[in-house]
């Protein structure tokens, strides 16, 4: 699903990564930990591949960083649903059409979009609230709209970069809960944070990064 | 369908959402589609009018004295074979006394004892709906007969209002061609704000996997929607106009200014295409 072969970039002489290898597979839940700065957002670049390495090689459901087509990225960016930490939800349309512009890209009919979306918000516990807009729900609640909206494409991996960042103790667990929970129905997992506290002893594998070396295994 | 209903309706949005920098460009595509439909209008017009005056060309003929009606009409036949010539009428000399008597009420064979009209023949030439047609060929070569003592003919004044008017429709072009290329700047520099005001939509429908062809559509639309409600607005404003100006201008002359349907279809393609290159212009700099 997701290969990195001895993969380097660096921003500059201080910030990169070097030589990472990593590797999950369908179904998996990883998490990638390592302090501000580490180099978490440049691998989560990398594999939705707005970033391109030095050397070495990023695979991504069989798309090839070293061969893939400018034009060939939105169909791979498609298949993996995306949860930042400042969210990237659209201020001036309601919870509705922001998860629905992700349905509206690849063109799916009005009636099918309608049962998905409310399917998704269901599912993220955020029905009854799709009128709103982003500026009126919590930060948990923005954070679970930014998950439906990478949910609703029924991607086969969500990459989540810091998706707890700017929440509370209580909302940022609940938010790893829907994604274990998420995991369970089968699509894969990939989250960083700087949170050790927030992940150990979940039972799920852990990567460290620190300062551009990547450990597997914790 | 859905996809391409959804970027239309994307685009209407758009216009909604920009109304202050909408109404600048509308603004613009009015005013440029108002100077370019009163200048089609004029042309048209003045088209009609310099029909007529071609339709009026006139060479006068007149054959060496010595020429009887015979000879006189073999050159005739000549002329009638020359290429741009529509027909040709013979004027004897005796036919000329005549027309000098209606013309004068004076007999001038009895005044001077003898006829001095030579014989002659009226020729008229083919319209050929070019926007200049020259007769100089025509009178070069019926001034290379033997037998032809002068070429008289009227087009000098219509060939002046000819060339005016050529000159008019040149002018016509470098002015609409500026005004266009004003008009393309101004829509090009609103949708570019348009498009900052929406960087982080632009960003947010990138990492959600849309392609810069989806992006692009709904400005693209915007653009191409100020064209059309400036189109709109200023064909209205057109006709609104003629149709007072005639019901003014009956009062005093028997004159109608005709406006061509096709001055609408015209202005709104003018529109479409201007504001798809501005706005195209924009989002290829941009996205």
């Amino acid at each position: 699903m997701i290969s990195f072969k001895n993969v380097s970039y660096s921003h500059n002489r201080e910030s990169g990564i070097y030589n990472a290898d990593l590797q999950i597979d369908a179904e998996d839940f990883a998490f990638l930990i390592g302090p501000t700065g580490s180099g978490k957002t440049t691998i989560m670049r990398l594999i939705y591949m707005d970033l391109f390495p030095e050397s070495g090689i990023v695979t991504v459901n069989g798309y090839h960083s070293n061969k893939i087509k400018r034009r060939k990225i939105p169909h791979l960016r498609r298949n993996i649903g995306m949860v930042f930490q400042d969210y990237h939800l659209l201020t001036d349309r309601t919870l509705f059409d922001n998860v629905a512009l992700a349905l509206h890209i690849v063109g799916i009919d009005s009636a099918e979009l309608e049962d998905r979306v409310m399917d998704v918000l269901y599912e993220v516990g955020l029905d009854g609230k799709e009128d709103r807009k982003p500026n009126e729900l919590s930060g948990g609640e923005q954070q679970r709209a930014c998950l439906a909206r990478a949910l609703v494409k029924e991607p086969e991996i969500i990459l989540a970069d810091e998706p707890t960042g700017n929440l509370d103790p209580i909302a940022a667990f609940e938010l790893i809960k829907l994604l274990e929970k998420i995991n369970q129905e089968g699509t894969s997992i990939f989250m960083a944070s700087h949170n050790y506290n927030l992940i150990k002893g979940r039972g799920h594998r852990i990567m460290e990064i620190h300062e551009g070396k990547l450990r597997n295994g914790l | 369908m859905n996809k391409l209903a959804f970027l239309i309706l994307e685009g209407l949005k758009n216009v909604w959402r920009h109304k202050l920098t909408v109404f600048t460009s509308v603004t613009s595509v009015f005013l440029t589609l108002m100077i370019i439909g009163s200048l089609f209008i004029t042309i048209d017009n003045s088209n009609s009018l310099i029909k007529y005056l071609r339709s009026k060309y006139k060479i006068e003929v007149f054959f060496k004295k010595e020429m009887g009606d015979k000879e006189s009409k073999m050159i005739l036949n000549e002329i009638r074979n020359i290429s741009g010539v529509r027909n040709a009428t013979y004027i004897s000399s005796n036919d000329a006394i005549r027309i000098f008597k209606d013309q004068f009420e004076e007999d001038i064979h009895e005044m001077l004892g003898y006829n001095p009209l030579p014989s002659s023949a009226v020729v008229n030439i083919i319209d050929t709906g070019q926007e200049e047609f020259s007769v100089e060929p025509i009178i070069r070569s019926i001034k290379n007969i033997s037998g032809i003592d002068t070429v008289k003919y009227q087009g000098r004044l219509i060939q002046r209002i000819e060339r005016f008017y050529q000159k008019f429709l040149n002018a016509f072009i470098i002015v609409a061609g500026v005004i266009i290329v004003i008009t393309i700047f101004i829509i090009s520099s609103t949708i570019r704000l348009t498009i900052y005001a929406r960087t982080e939509m632009i960003k947010t429908l990138k990492l959600i996997g849309a392609t810069n062809l989806f992006i692009k559509t709904p400005f693209l639309l915007e653009g191409m929607f100020h064209g059309l409600f400036g189109a709109l607005l200023a064909t209205g404003t057109l006709i609104g106009l003629v149709h007072t100006g005639n019901l003014y201008i009956n009062k005093i002359i028997t004159f109608q200014i005709n406006y061509q349907h096709t001055t609408t279809f015209w202005l709104i393609g003018i529109s479409v295409v201007i504001s798809l290159i501005g706005s195209y212009r924009a989002v290829s700099k941009i996205i």
